[in-house]
């Protein structure tokens, strides 16, 4: 299997505060990797390093093979219009939607085609109908996103990210935001896409979610993975202390099988 | 008590208070199409130059918004051209000094606009690829003009009534001509009354446009939220 992914050694600090300290991960194509762990615990910003809204620190991040800046591992420099084409090829959803409020939901999924990609019209219409279709918000495309509900925005959000065809998706809890009754429907739509086989990086607290559609799930602590391994292993029998207390925390109050036939 | 209203002198030469009304609205219309670009000029230079440029422009900016416009008017008038050894006409000198006084004003504007857009807007946009000038030119921009209209506004009849100014420089505009009718007539009251009136219409007409474009802009329903 081929690694869409490559991340070694990577490091992040906020002046003397070290959030990432060396992470090694690798993610193969078509694979669903689940990242939980603590507040403040670097999930997002892990995440984030990876397409570059933040600069790591340290290491090195490889995508598809193409080493992303230059130089060692130790100390890397980019050149702006690199990371524009790298994040161009990776898609990110994040906790607060962001959809663009002044473009309809057509638009928005049309903008990153038609201004990054440079597609022509045509090709951005096609891909904007195809992505909506399959969030299921083909019929919203003329709508505005304040006229939708949170879970219709965010599965625009999907689709506007999807549109740039990439790689490999990012997602930021993103369903954190959201009413609990609005959850369902985004959850859905990622278990469709990891179905599909796109590559997903996911940080979420839904961990039942976590439990059915991650190929592996990483537990961040401190800013090192902790302990990983498929969900079996790191939900059902974790084996750290760290881990065992994160899931008691998110445990602590659950429903038994709800009877609804 | 007792005075006679006599507008029949005033409307006699209602010709000249028209064309006083028209250089107004030239100087204003100068003073705006210059300024208004320069104004983003100077905020994208403030907000997001090196060091070397961005604290030179806020010098600038701050400066022209901390003097008198009259002073101004003067420096480029009189001063300027004894420096540069040109000539300069009033009307020159007022579209400069407007335009640049202008500009420092409506750089706050684009800046306050620019800065009230939601972190999340350059984060998405950023995320897809785009760089910075097409996240200003797609993205932020759009949405920071339409919050901006009603500032916009406000300046831009500020800029109009400045430009009362430029008599003192002997630039016929609305209020020069209307001095001049009044001095020669002495129907003072008559006289400024039409006057302001003048003035008081074309802002009330440009204020109800705006009000319709306000409008219209919000009919996506992020301005009122916003
Ligand atoms: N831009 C920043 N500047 C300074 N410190 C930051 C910045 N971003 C994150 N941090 C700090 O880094 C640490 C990790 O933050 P991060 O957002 O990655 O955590 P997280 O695991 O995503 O937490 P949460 O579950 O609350 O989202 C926190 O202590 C946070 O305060
Ligand atoms: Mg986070």
């Amino acid at each position: 299997m081929t690694n869409v992914l490559e991340i070694k050694k990577l490091s992040k600090s906020f002046g003397d505060l070290k959030v990432l300290d060396a992470i090694d991960l690798t993610v193969s194509k078509g694979s669903t990797v689940v990242i939980i762990g603590a507040s403040g615990s670097g999930k997002s910003t892990l995440l984030r390093c990876v397409n570059f809204m933040e600069i790591p620190s340290a290491g090195q991040i490889v995508l598809q093979g193409d080493l992303i800046g230059s130089g060692t591992g130790e100390s890397m420099s980019y050149s702006d219009s690199e990371l524009a084409k790298m994040r161009a090829r990776v898609g990110m959803v994040f906790q607060h939607f962001n959809l663009f409020p002044h473009m309809t939901v057509k638009q928005n999924v049309m903008e990153g085609p038609r201004t990054v990609l440079k597609c022509n019209t045509a090709e951005c219409e096609r891909r904007a109908d195809r992505y909506l279709e399959k969030v299921g918000l083909g019929w919203k495309a003329d709508a505005y996103p304040s006229h939708l509900s949170g879970g219709q925005q965010q599965r625009v959000a999907i689709a506007r990210a999807l549109a740039m065809e990439p790689e490999v998706m990012l997602f930021d809890e993103a369903t954190s935001a959201l009413d609990p009754e609005l959850v369902g429907e985004v959850l859905q739509t990622m278990k469709e896409l990891a179905d599909d086989g796109m590559t997903m990086l996911i940080v979420t607290h839904e961990l039942g979610f976590a439990y059915t559609v991650a190929d592996r799930v990483l537990f961040l602590s401190e800013g090192k993975i902790l302990e990983q391994g498929d969900p079996e292993a790191v939900l059902i029998n974790p084996k750290q202390e760290a881990t065992k207390n994160f899931l008691r925390g998110h445990g602590s109050f659950r429903l038994p099988e709800p009877n609804l036939d | 008590m007792g005075y006679e209203w006599d507008f029949a002198i005033v409307f006699r030469d209602f010709d000249l208070l028209l064309l006083g009304l028209v250089n107004t609205l030239k100087v204003t219309g100068f003073a705006l199409l210059f300024g208004v670009p320069l104004g983003l000029v100077l905020a994208l230079a403030r907000l997001y130059g090196v060091a070397i440029i961005r604290v030179p422009v806020g010098f600038v900016i701050e400066f022209l918004r901390s003097t008198p416009p009259i002073a101004q008017l003067f420096w480029f008038f009189f001063a300027m051209p004894l420096l540069l050894d040109i000539e300069i006409d009033p009307f020159e000198a007022a579209v400069i000094t407007f335009s640049l006084q202008s500009s420092a004003f409506f750089a706050e504007v684009f800046r306050g606009g620019i800065a009230s857009i939601d972190s999340g807007q350059w984060e998405a946009s950023k995320a897809l690829g785009m760089e910075r000038n097409a996240q200003l030119r797609r993205i932020i921009l759009p949405q920071a003009i339409k919050r901006m209209v009603p500032a916009f506004m406000e300046r831009a009849i500020e800029v109009m009534k400045t430009t009362t100014l430029v008599g003192t420089i002997s630039y016929a505009d609305l209020l020069y001509e209307a001095n001049s009718i009044a001095e020669e007539t002495y129907r003072y009251l008559e006289v400024f009354t039409v006057a302001a009136g003048m003035y008081f219409v074309v802002i009330f007409i440009c204020s109800m446009g705006v009000r319709h474009l306000e409008h219209y802009l919000g009919r996506t329903g992020e301005i009122t939220t916003g």
